[in-house]
C-alpha cells in the first residue's frame, strides 16, 4: 500500500493577551496560513494549500496547532508562516505570530513531542509558583503528564490504527 | 553541480568540464498585444513582468532579480536575463500573464538558454525565401 | 537559507555542459582541427577583431569565398539514395545536407554527413511505417517516441542493389513518402557534383550572408588569465557584444549587467559574421587566415570566433545524437591570442552529449 506522507507542523501561537486565544478557532488559522502563503507565494502557493492542507487540532487554551501539509511542498508553505502576522475570527483582528516547535512526519511523533515539551514548560514553571498550593498544582500537572505518556507507550497500535484512518 | 577532469599533459593543455554551472539563463521573448498602439517603454515593460511574477510567486516573486538586457520598443522583443533557479518561476509567470492595461496580450518565449550567445545564433531564424 | 525552504522543482534547470579547453597551436597534440571538424552543420560563425577598423583584405577574401550552399524544395528523401547521386557526389568527396525548417522536437528530420552516413530522426509513427532497423533516441528511450534511423551508405551491405539497400529505398518511396526541403552542399565540387539533383527539383542556390560592424569605445574584460571559472562572464560578455547590448545601462532597476572585472576600453572594434549553410573546412580557412592575421599584430592582442551549430541537426559533434530540450545549443568559442595559445570553449545543452 502506498502511503500519502504528509509532514505536521507543531505551531504554538503567541497572542498579546490569553483572552485572545479563546476567540481562535481552526478555520480562522487556516485562513489566516493560507492567506499569508497567498501574499509571500502567491497564486502558486495558495493553489498548494488546495491539496491536503488542514488544521488538525487547535487547543484553545494553550495555542497550540497542528498543521498538516503534503510532504512535497511543505517547506515551501512553511516558509511563509512567519509572515503571518495577524489572525481574523468574528469580526475581529487578534495580532499573533506563530511560533514552529516541530515538524514531524506523523501526528504521534508530534504528539510526543508535544507531551516532553509540554512537561519541560512545567518544569520551568515550577521555580516561579508563589505558594505551596501553586506548587502542588504544578507537580500534579507533571505528574498526570508521565502518567499519560507511559500510558500512551501502551497503546502505540491503538494510535497508529488511528493514524492510518488519517491517510 | 560540478565535475572537473583535468590532464595535465603538457604545461598548456588543460581540459575542464563544467556541468549545470551556468549562474544565468537567458531568454528571448516578445509581448504580443491585441492592440497594435501599445508600446510600453523598458520600464514599464520591467514592471509589467514584476506584477506577473508577484501574482504567481507572491512577494518571493516578485523579489526575484532579473534584467532586460535590451528591448527593442518597435517589435515589443526583449532578452531577459535570470539567475538560473529563478527560470521556472519567470518563465510560469510570463506563460500566465494575459492582460496589459486592459488589452488581451501574451509573452511569447521565442528562445531559452544558459549561454547569450546562443541567443544570436538561432538556426530556426535562417530566411531563404 | 531561504532558497532550501522552497521546493526543489521551481529551482531546477535542465542540463548543459560547457567545456573550457587551453592548448596551443605550437602543441602538436593540439585537437583543434578535429574538434572543428567534428561539427558538421554550422549555421553561424562570427569574429571579433579588436582594435581593428576595417576587415584586412585577406580575411574579406577568406570570408567572401565560403562555399556557397542550395535549397532544394519537397525532395523526396530516397533522391538521395538514387545510384547516380551516390557514385557522383557522396562516394566522390563530402555532401552534407540537412534538411530545412524541420524541428527535431516535432518533425521528421533527415542529416547526410560527410562521411556518407544517413540519419533519419522519426516520431514513432514514421519509424514504423518506414520498416528498416533503428534505435530510440538516447533522450527517450523509456517511452520511445522517437527513433533514429543511422545508415552507413558507403558500407558494402548498402551497396545499390543489396537487400538492406532496396529496402530503405522500397520503404522511403512506397511506405514512408517522406519529402521535406533540404539545405545541400558538396566539397570540393560545389554544385557541379550536385547538378544531377539540382535540376530535377526546385532549387535555388544562396551565398552565406556575410555582414560586419564596426564597434567604438568598447569596454573589455582584460583577457590575461582566462580560467574556466571566469568562462561564463567571458561567454556572457561576447554574447552581449553579439547580441548588441549596451554596456552603460542608464537605469539600473531595467540591468544590472557589468562588464567584467577588470576591465579596459576598446577604442574601436570590428565584429563580422557569415551567416548560412557552412562548411567546417571554411571555418577551418577562416581559423588559419586569422591566425595569419594575428601574427602580423601587436603583442598582446586577440581575437574570437564563435560557432553556432545547426538548432535543429541530429548530431552535434561527430556521431553525437543531438535533440532540442528547450535551447538545442551546440556551439563553440576559440579564443585566440598572440603567442598560439588559445582558449576553447564549446558548450551544449540538456540533449546533447560532452563535446570532444
Amino acid at each position: 500500500m502506498v502511503r500519502v506522507k504528509s509532514r505536521y507542523l507543531l505551531c504554538e501561537i503567541n497572542v498579546t493577551e490569553r483572552k485572545y486565544l479563546l476567540q481562535l478557532d481552526d478555520r480562522a488559522v487556516a485562513a489566516a496560513v493560507r492567506e499569508a502563503v497567498g501574499r509571500i507565494h502567491g497564486d502558486y502557493g495558495e493553489a498548494l494549500c488546495n491539496i491536503r492542507f488542514s488544521v488538525k487540532y487547535l487547543n484553545a487554551h494553550t495555542g497550540i496547532v497542528f498543521l498538516r501539509f503534503s510532504k512535497r511542498f511543505y517547506k515551501l508553505l512553511w516558509s511563509a508562516l512567519p509572515f503571518l502576522t495577524c489572525v481574523k475570527t468574528r469580526g475581529q483582528t487578534i495580532p499573533c505570530f506563530l511560533k514552529c516547535l516541530h515538524v514531524g512526519g506523523t501526528i504521534q511523533t508530534c504528539q510526543k513531542f508535544l507531551i516532553k515539551y509540554n512537561t519541560q514548560q512545567l518544569h520551568r514553571m515550577l521555580p516561579n509558583c508563589k505558594n505551596e498550593e501553586e506548587k502542588e498544582h504544578v507537580r500534579k500537572a507533571i505528574m498526570n503528564c508521565s502518567q499519560a505518556w507511559g500510558r500512551k507507550k501502551d497503546d502505540d497500535d491503538e494510535v497508529r490504527s488511528e493514524e492510518d484512518e488519517e491517510e | 553541480m560540478r565535475n572537473t577532469d583535468e590532464k595535465e599533459e603538457t604545461s598548456v593543455y588543460r581540459r575542464v568540464v563544467l556541468k549545470n554551472s551556468s549562474p544565468y539563463h537567458y531568454m528571448r521573448v516578445c509581448l504580443v498585444v491585441d492592440d497594435q498602439r501599445i508600446r510600453p517603454s523598458v520600464v514599464e515593460l520591467k514592471n509589467f513582468i514584476i506584477t506577473g511574477l508577484r501574482t504567481l510567486h507572491g512577494q518571493a516573486g516578485a523579489a526575484i532579480n532579473f534584467d532586460v538586457l535590451k528591448y527593442e520598443e518597435d517589435s515589443l522583443t526583449a532578452i531577459l536575463r535570470i539567475y538560473s533557479r529563478g527560470l521556472v518561476k519567470l518563465w510560469s509567470s510570463l506563460t500566465l500573464i494575459s492582460s496589459y492595461e486592459n488589452h488581451n496580450c501574451a509573452f511569447r518565449v521565442n528562445q531559452v538558454s544558459p549561454y547569450l550567445l546562443a541567443l544570436t545564433g538561432n538556426s530556426r531564424d535562417l530566411q531563404l525565401d | 537559507d531561504a532558497t532550501q525552504h522552497r521546493s526543489e522543482e521551481l529551482t531546477q534547470t535542465p542540463r548543459h555542459l560547457l567545456v573550457c579547453e587551453r592548448s596551443s597551436f605550437q602543441d602538436e597534440k593540439n585537437r583543434l582541427s578535429t574538434q572543428v571538424e567534428m561539427l558538421h552543420f554550422n549555421y553561424k560563425v562570427s569574429v571579433l577583431l579588436p582594435e581593428c577598423s576595417s576587415a584586412p583584405s585577406q580575411l574579406d577574401s577568406v570570408l567572401n569565398s565560403f562555399t556557397s550552399f542550395y535549397l532544394i524544395k519537397n525532395l523526396p528523401v530516397h533522391e538521395l539514395l538514387d545510384q547516380h547521386f551516390l557514385q557522383t557526389a557522396v562516394f566522390q568527396g563530402c555532401v552534407y545536407a540537412l534538411s530545412y525548417r524541420t524541428r527535431i522536437d516535432e518533425d521528421n528530420c533527415v542529416a547526410l554527413m560527410p562521411n556518407g552516413r544517413l540519419l533519419l530522426s522519426l516520431d514513432k509513427d514514421s519509424f514504423e511505417l518506414l520498416g528498416f532497423e533503428g534505435k530510440p533516441s538516447r533522450f527517450n528511450h523509456r517511452v520511445k517516441s522517437r527513433f533514429v534511423v543511422s545508415v552507413d551508405l558507403t558500407s558494402s551491405c548498402m551497396a545499390p542493389g543489396g537487400s538492406g539497400y532496396l529496402r530503405l529505398v522500397s520503404g522511403l518511396k512506397s511506405r514512408l513518402n517522406l519529402q521535406m526541403d533540404f539545405l545541400l552542399l558538396h566539397h570540393p565540387g560545389g554544385g557541379a557534383s550536385l547538378q544531377s539533383l539540382l535540376s530535377r527539383y526546385a532549387s535555388s542556390e544562396h551565398r552565406p550572408t556575410i555582414s560586419q560592424c564596426r564597434l567604438s569605445d568598447l569596454s573589455c574584460p582584460v583577457l590575461e588569465s582566462c580560467d574556466p571559472s571566469d568562462a561564463h562572464s567571458l561567454l556572457e560578455w561576447l554574447g552581449a557584444v553579439d547580441a548588441d547590448i549596451s554596456w552603460d545601462s542608464s537605469c539600473d532597476f531595467v540591468s544590472t549587467l557589468v562588464c567584467p572585472e577588470p576591465k579596459m576600453t576598446l577604442s574601436s572594434a570590428l565584429r563580422v559574421s557569415v551567416c548560412g549553410f557552412l562548411t567546417p573546412q571554411d571555418i577551418q580557412r577562416l581559423i588559419s587566415e586569422l591566425r595569419c592575421y594575428l601574427e602580423q599584430s601587436r603583442l598582446g592582442s586577440w581575437v574570437s570566433l564563435t560557432v553556432h551549430g545547426f538548432v535543429d541537426s541530429p548530431v552535434s559533434w561527430g556521431a553525437n545524437e543531438h535533440g532540442v530540450l528547450k535551447g538545442g545549443e551546440n556551439l563553440y568559442t576559440l579564443l585566440m591570442h598572440h603567442d598560439g595559445t588559445y582558449h576553447l570553449h564549446l558548450a551544449t545543452g540538456a540533449y546533447d552529449s560532452c563535446p570532444p
